[in-house]
């Protein structure tokens, strides 16, 4: 008897009872769909936030301020005004840095001809297109000359260019902020990002500038850190801490005055937190795939039962205990089977829907499809067998006479 | 040689503190062409020894040979074997497949021999022809008289060209017309050389065999 036959005689078998076949299949496609879609949402979960990391900056190093203590009273991280414009300056020969630029800030009302609104404006340098991973819309980024002469020139994010209702046309024309004019030279490219952190919504203006118009002294609130080369991360991130300690005569096993986020450091943090999270929900899925095994294996005894006569009648007319073993296994794996990839499809067919929504699009993950028909493969034998055991094992002539 | 050799056989159950004896010493046996009947009331052991001609039970003594088989030496997939190749069943309850064509059903023992879809559809409806059921192949049982369901049932028994055709009480749920059918076809095929054993309770069923085998409280008498 080859497995031909088999699959022939299950699919006839499943052909007659569609609603009770259909009904067995239920609880394994419920169990594979949410696998498959729970994993892709993971997945592009995980994408869309790296994603977004990752337009923050490239290889980016930030120096922030440290703690500021009063008496015995300690402030939040950044609350201090420790670093400097010159700390900014050192950094930028520590080998292997790519470019520094240094952030003061402060929240201006801009207004431009009858629109008006509030934003950052950020005092920083021509490093910053690289530092941050900026590409513009139109017009130009800050240069080098714009930060030594210290001009009134002005690039916009993209949010605020639309709240200002500027466009391309825009580029040359004076903005207002706080009062003191200064000309638009460029719009970025918008980068996304939602909520909070808008990182859209911003003017950047030479340091110089910021400094004689809108911030006294030089403390900065932030240095972005460029590093030549991923590699270089770890080393050039010591080196700045070397320096800054330095600098700052901090004594040695001092608590510093300053911290230093490493961005590669918070992908690998993010993509492990979310890689758990897949996991985790990956799990608490395939109970639901297990529950379906046990509705297989539920239905198939019953099977068994129900036909028993048949089983007798098959074994006397030549059917060995493996030919009624195999009969048995391979028509609850056809049901597993059947079900596992009607369930990759609507599990495919969900997780795109929840990517458009979402906004990461479709992942598409061929290992999960492997994986998720594999594993009803395995529900359907493991779940399979014991009915189909207890099938093979029948005494014919007690199954000829079962009514 | 003989079809059948029966020698000293007993069939003895253990259920529970008490054995029950349902065969005792039984002496038979049946050469090829011959067409006998094995008659006894109910309780006199024929259907024990029904199932151990027809290889779905083991003596618990003696020696049975079956075509040159000895079962003694055979496992249960052995047995399996040896009922596919040497043994076509027909039953009093007919005993076809539900929700099967009736050309499925005399198919079906053909898969257990390893025959490919094209052969064993032609040799059932060959067999099916033969009977006088051309036209009816793709009916199911429920669709089929009482009389007709049985010839589908011998068409299965005579699917393989089985060495032996053992029939328990193939008239027995039909009505008189289709009962003597039933017998004359047994006949028939006996005519042509089919080895042919029948176990009946019915006196005037087993007069129609050519030898007849007394069975009573698990002892052959004749």
């Amino acid at each position: 008897m080859n497995a031909l036959d088999l699959v022939g005689l299950a699919l006839s078998r499943l052909r007659t009872s569609r609603l009770r076949a259909a009904l067995t299949m239920l609880g394994v496609i419920i169990g594979v769909a949410s696998v498959v879609a729970l994993v892709a949402v993971g997945q592009g979960a995980t994408r869309g936030i790296t994603t977004q990391l990752q337009s923050l900056g490239t290889n980016l190093l930030t120096v922030n301020p440290g703690q500021a203590t009063t008496g015995f009273t300690r402030g939040g991280l950044g609350s201090a005004s420790t670093l400097t414009l010159e700390d900014a300056a050192a950094i930028a020969a520590v080998p292997g840095v790519a470019a520094v630029a240094p952030e003061i800030t402060s929240q201006q009302i801009v207004v431009a001809g009858g629109q008006n609104t509030t934003t950052s404006i950020i005092g920083t340098t021509a490093d910053y297109a690289t530092v941050r991973n900026e590409t513009m819309w139109v017009g130009t980024f800050l240069t080098p000359a714009s930060d030594a002469y210290k001009l009134n020139v002005a690039v916009l994010g993209a949010t605020t260019a639309d709240d200002l209702g500027l466009g391309a046309s825009s580029i040359g024309t004076d903005i207002a902020i706080a009062g003191i004019p200064f000309r638009v030279i460029g719009i970025m490219q918008p980068k996304g990002g939602a909520g909070f952190l808008n990182q859209d919504d911003e003017i950047l203006i030479p340091v110089g500038a910021a400094q004689d118009h809108f911030v006294s002294g030089d403390s900065v609130r932030t240095i972005g850190v460029s590093v030549a080369s991923a590699k270089q991360m770890t080393s050039v991130q010591a080196a700045i801490t070397t320096l800054l300690e330095t600098r700052h005569a901090i004594p040695v096993g001092g608590t510093d005055d300053f911290t230093i986020n490493n961005q590669t450091q918070l992908l690998g943090a993010v993509s492990s937190v979310s890689t758990l999270l897949t996991v985790l929900l990956a799990g608490i899925a395939s109970i639901s795939l297990v529950v379906g095994g046990i509705g297989i294996m539920n239905i198939m005894l019953v099977s068994v039962r129900e036909r028993t006569r048949e089983i007798g009648i098959r074994k006397a007319i030549g059917a060995r205990s493996r030919d009624i073993l195999l009969q048995f296994l391979i028509e609850a794996l056809t049901l597993s089977l059947l079900g596992g990839v009607v369930g990759i499809v609507i599990g495919l067919l969900v997780s795109a829907g929840i990517g458009q929504y979402a906004g990461w699009g479709f992942v598409f993950s061929p290992v999960t499809v492997i994986v998720a028909a594999g594993f009803s493969a395995v529900v359907g034998v493991v779940f399979g067998v014991w009915p189909a055991r207890q099938a093979a094992r029948l005494d014919p002539i007690a199954a000829l006479r079962y009514e | 040689m003989p079809i059948i050799w029966v020698e000293g056989v007993g069939r003895t159950y253990h259920t529970g503190r008490i054995d029950v004896t349902a065969l005792v010493d039984v002496n038979l046996s049946v050469q090829p062409g011959e067409f006998v009947a094995v008659v006894g009331p109910s309780g006199s052991g024929k259907t024990t020894l029904m199932n151990i001609l027809g290889c779905l039970d083991r003596p618990t003594a003696g020696r049975y040979i079956l075509d040159g088989t000895s079962i003694a030496e055979l496992d249960d997939d052995g047995l399996a074997a040896l009922r596919s190749r040497a043994i076509g069943f027909v039953f009093q309850s007919y005993n076809l497949l539900p929700r099967a064509s009736a050309l499925d059903n005399v198919a079906t023992p053909l898969i257990y021999q390893g025959v490919g879809r094209r052969e064993r559809e032609a040799r059932a409806r060959a067999a099916l022809d033969r009977l006088g059921l051309g036209d009816r192949i793709h009916h199911e049982p429920t669709e089929l008289s009482g009389g007709q369901q049985q010839r589908v049932a011998i068409a299965r028994a005579l699917v393989t060209e089985p060495a032996l055709l053992l029939a328990d009480e193939p008239t027995g749920n039909l009505d008189s017309a289709s009962g003597a059918e039933v017998m004359a076809l047994l006949h028939e095929l006996n005519a042509s050389g089919r080895t042919i054993v029948l176990i009946t309770h019915n006196v005037e069923v087993a007069a129609a065999a050519n030898r007849q085998i007394h069975v009573r409280d698990g002892r052959v008498l004749s």
